[in-house]
């Protein structure tokens, strides 16, 4: 599809002949409508933003649907109580557990997993391909494996429906490979952004973890989407924070030191977390396809029996984070259900049930930092005011280290939360749990997941420390100072007589810069008399400028056809830093490598 | 403009497939406003299950299972704040303090001005030990809203922060309070008159309850117990005139041994004080002589000196020579000498004053006109009658 745009055929409504229209009156309004909607203009770029809020409310609604679906299904087979009967803890997760390993190995085998490669796998290997039939089976399977009580949330599945939703869209507009590739991090955004009720949060992460860049192309999309997809789920849901947190003041400054031990024991407890997965995940994958049937009812089975003395430890659990952010724990207990949850989830997710790691991720972070923040109030009560803040910032902290999205985890607490007073200790006790996670793992938890999937996806962790090459580093200084736009060409030849340079720089007043290259001259001195000056010589002329602090990727591009560029200060295009051409950039690359 | 075939097929592929999309969010929308609508009533019905089941927990005594109910109820609700603070209140009956107050907290926060949270936010800081801050919250209740009947609500705060306050030694404040709480008594209301007299008592004010009692008995002038208590605050207060009125009344209406006794006592005191305003001389010389004799009965009495079988030496001598200053007085002591003499009446009721306190001591407190006596010299204190 071209930018050009598409043309108006402008028709008249037909005339209005009654109170209630007749067949034919309808027929012909549809058929205004019809034309009317012929005649809309529109570009492929604000095609691609009508397109983002459509998904965004597709994706909303979907979602929407699906977090009804998890409460009902759950409804049905656990019942109301959050304590339910020890028949159904045990016989529930090991009953739907048989019936989604069929499904997935049967129908929807793309369903396995969180969903967060899937999507990734969409859009860097399958050109933003992600089947409709995955979106349904996402559904089907995650809405019955949540709702069962295995321990996964929906918030990952949701990102990957939201993909797919998209995704089938731009197939139908048969839109390019290009638009496709972009429009299932959009829909990702959407997703995530209506199961979390967070669109900062959602869009924070699309762009940490799936596309990695600040991309203005998809930027606006990826936004409005996700924002969409928030306004639809809040108007049939509500707008309330995910969680209502007390009142947060810091009571004490030395308050901080113990969101500092949080972040330490988050970050070391996420680090077993991802050691603990990428260990068994491709031992049962190891095992026959015929296991495959029945591992999720085998850990169904393990987590209904944990789920008998710890029912906090199955389902999403966002119910029970709240409790722990209004103190209803001891710090014995929420250390113990944290632990609890690091064993269900591991069981649900390893065994290949369909299921996302963000709200179980969530609430062993809650738990552990509720304990921590327990313990350091029964030790120094002086210190902390209460358990909440630290069951809050756990959230995060835990998501920083297992995850390794830095970023859209202080966003995530503080938009989840409504809370902005908790920013600094999140930022804290996220960034240790986020190095200490890095320090002792070398590879990010969804890098790993892929690779044990056979898949080398792009690592959006190693992209952001890529070692950037600037122009600083490959410029140099002038060989000659630059020649002024009123030098004679006469000056010109003498110049280049004495030097051995192959192109001489020309500075206009303007801020302009030319260049003259050595082997031109002797046609420009028998066109042009000596006392010429170079304005009128290089009247047209024009070098493209870089400067110092642009990548030298950039360069690259601006080089081509030229034997030198300057490089200019950003204070005033007239001051020259230095010089680069293409062996220079060459070099500096091969130096850096 | 363009018209090349491949532009005209795709134009018509984004029109067909954006007017389908739109059609398609439309049905959406209405499966899902209905799903929706479906859950939130499923829910808003678990909402009331478990609540009442809760209530009728809480009913039974059984905080620990209301609580369980109620976390239940909060979990298809959490915004309820009705279910919120039954909760609280539960975890407050299962002693857990620091949960409940969490709730609270919350609860506080959006609504400061409901009286509910405030009391049970004072509970908690009553139960902390952080008397100020439940003080604060006590006084939140106080002026915060009521749903239900809140002129009794805010008055029910008001008598437990007293009760608080008291329990406390926290007396001036007490007094504050209970001042208060008397300015919002509706006069026509007899019973929360009375208990702000025995509240005024309870602070030492008894002019003030006094006053309570008498209010009430205009609302009901033969209610026995509040003639009674108003005969005592006069009688406290040293009334004795009004306290046999009252006395006397409520011996009408409801005679018991008590209100006897007392009325016997007033009276006692009222037909012997010599120092009653308004007496002749001659009435004030005839009862100090009737008082001093009672007094000379009551030390013979309680130490035997006098009586033929008593050993010499047996009493102690202070008392012995309480004795002989008595004897000696006795001897200047007549009618003619006292009614002479004020000074002399002054130094037979010192006397009687002495033998009552040594009396009390040795012999315990004197009953009848002994009692009366007691009251008299105390009462009269060192001036002349």
């Amino acid at each position: 599809m071209s930018e050009r745009d598409i043309p108006i055929e402008e028709e008249r409504p037909p005339e209005p002949t009654g109170e209630f229209p007749s067949a034919e009156a309808n027929d012909s309004s549809l058929k205004w409508l019809s034309s009317r909607a012929r005649s809309l203009t529109l570009s492929e770029g604000n095609l691609f933003l009508l397109l983002a809020i459509i998904i965004g409310m597709f994706s909303g609604m979907a979602v929407v649907c699906f977090r009804i679906t998890i409460e009902w299904v759950r409804l049905g087979l656990l019942g109301s109580a959050l304590a339910p009967p020890p028949m159904r803890v045990i016989l529930a997760p090991a009953g739907a557990g048989l019936v989604v390993a069929f499904l997935v190995q049967k129908l929807f085998r793309a369903a396995r997993g969180s969903g967060v490669n899937q999507t990734k796998a969409a859009v860097y290997v399958f050109d933003g391909y992600v089947p409709f039939r995955t979106v349904i089976g996402k559904f089907l399977t995650c809405s019955l494996a949540i709702g069962s009580g295995q321990s996964l949330g929906p918030e990952d599945p949701s990102l990957q429906m939201g993909a797919g939703i998209a995704s089938a869209l731009g197939r139908r507009l048969k839109l390019s490979r290009d638009k496709l590739r972009l429009l299932a991090p959009v829909g990702a955004a959407a997703g995530l952004a209506a199961a979390f009720n967070a669109p900062i949060s959602a869009v924070l992460f699309v762009i940490e973890e799936v596309i990695g860049t600040w991309s203005a192309s998809a930027l606006g999309a990826i936004v409005l989407a996700a924002v969409s997809s928030a306004v639809v789920m809040r108007s049939f849901l509500g707008g309330e924070p995910m969680f209502r947190v007390p009142p947060y003041t810091l009571a004490h400054p030395a308050e901080l030191l113990a969101y500092a031990v949080l972040g330490v024991v988050s970050g070391v407890l996420s680090l077993a977390f991802t050691k603990i997965i990428a260990y068994f995940r491709p031992k049962l994958r190891a095992l026959p396809e015929w296991t495959y049937y029945f591992q999720p009812a085998a850990a169904g089975l393990l987590i209904g029996f944990i789920g008998l003395r710890f029912p906090q430890s199955m389902g999403t659990g966002y119910p029970y984070i709240d409790q722990a952010l209004h103190s209803q724990y001891t710090w014995e207990i929420l250390a113990v259900l944290g632990f609890a949850k690091i064993l269900t989830t591991s069981l649900s997710f390893v065994s290949g049930t369909p299921g996302g790691m963000f709200a179980p991720v969530l609430f062993i972070g809650a738990m552990i930092g509720g304990a921590i923040g327990g313990l350091e109030h029964h030790f120094f009560p002086q210190v902390s005011a209460s358990v909440a803040p630290f069951a809050l910032v756990g959230m995060g902290t835990f998501f920083a280290g297992f995850l390794r999205v830095p970023i859209t985890s202080v966003f995530m607490v503080v938009e989840t939360s409504g809370s902005y007073s908790i920013v600094l200790p999140v930022m804290i006790s996220n960034t240790i749990a986020y190095l200490i996670s890095r320090k002792y793992q070398d590879v990010a938890l969804f890098d790993l997941l892929a690779k044990q999937d056979g898949l080398e996806l792009p690592s959006m962790e190693e992209q952001r420390e890529q070692i950037v090459l600037r122009v600083e580093d490959a410029m140099r200084h002038p060989d000659l100072p630059p020649l002024q736009a009123g030098d004679t060409l006469a000056r010109a030849m003498e110049i280049a007589e004495t030097s051995t340079v192959e192109v001489l720089l020309v500075r206009f007043p303007t801020g302009r810069w030319a260049g003259i290259a050595r082997k031109d001259l002797p046609a420009m001195a028998s066109a042009h008399a000596p006392e010429t000056q170079l304005r009128e010589v290089l009247s047209t002329a024009r070098l493209p400028v870089l400067h110092p602090d642009q990548r030298l990727d950039d360069a690259l591009r601006f080089i081509q056809g030229h034997a030198l560029l300057p490089v200019v200060s950003r204070a005033g295009s007239r001051k020259l830093e230095g010089v680069i051409s293409l062996p220079d950039i060459l070099t500096a690359y091969q130096k850096a490598s | 403009m363009t018209s090349d075939p491949e532009s005209i097929v795709t134009r018509y592929v984004v029109r067909r497939v954006l007017l389908f999309s739109l059609i398609l969010l439309a049905l959406l929308f209405v499966i899902t406003a209905a799903l929706s609508r479906t859950y939130h009533a499923r829910e808003e019905g678990l909402v009331t299950e478990w609540s009442q089941r809760g209530n009728a927990d809480l009913a039974a005594g059984k905080p620990a299972l209301a609580f369980v109910d109620f976390r239940n109820s909060l979990s298809y609700g959490p915004d309820n704040p009705g279910v919120q603070l039954h909760l609280a209140e539960a975890l407050l009956a299962d002693g857990r303090f620091t949960e409940a107050r969490s709730y609270l907290v919350n609860l506080w926060d959006r609504t400061p001005g409901s009286g509910e949270v405030n009391l049970d936010l004072a509970h908690v800081a009553m139960q902390t030990g952080d008397m100020e801050e439940a003080i604060r919250y006590f006084r939140g209740a106080i002026f915060g809203s009521w749903e239900k009947d809140p002129g009794l609500q805010r008055r029910n705060v008001r008598l437990e922060l007293c009760e608080f306050l008291l329990s406390h030694r926290r007396t001036s404040d007490a007094q504050t309070e209970i001042a208060g709480l008397a300015a919002d008594t509706p006069s026509d209301d007899g019973i929360l008159r009375e208990q702000n007299g025995r509240l005024f008592l309870r602070v030492g004010e008894p002019a003030k309850a006094l006053a309570e009692f008498e209010a009430a008995l205009k609302t009901n002038p033969r209610q026995s117990q509040w003639l009674a208590s108003a005969g005592h605050v006069a009688f406290e207060d040293g009334d004795f005139l009004k306290a046999e009125a009252y006395f006397s009344k409520a011996d009408r209406e409801n005679p018991s041994d008590e209100i006897h006794a007392s009325l016997m006592l007033v009276r006692d005191v009222l037909g012997n004080d010599p120092y009653l305003a308004g007496l002749s001389d001659e009435e004030r010389s005839r009862r100090t002589r009737g008082d001093f004799d009672q007094g000379i009965r009551r030390l013979h009495e309680c130490t035997g000196i006098g009586r033929s079988d008593s050993a010499p030496g047996q009493a102690s001598p202070d008392v012995q020579l309480l004795n002989k200053e008595a004897q000696d007085l006795e001897k200047r002591v007549n009618l003619f000498s006292l009614d002479k003499n004020p000074e002399l009446r002054n130094e037979a009721m010192q006397i009687v004053s002495r033998i009552e306190d040594a009396t009390a001591q040795a012999c315990g407190l004197g009953t009848g006109l002994d009692q009366a006596l007691t009251l008299i010299v105390k009462r009269g204190g060192g001036s002349n009658p």
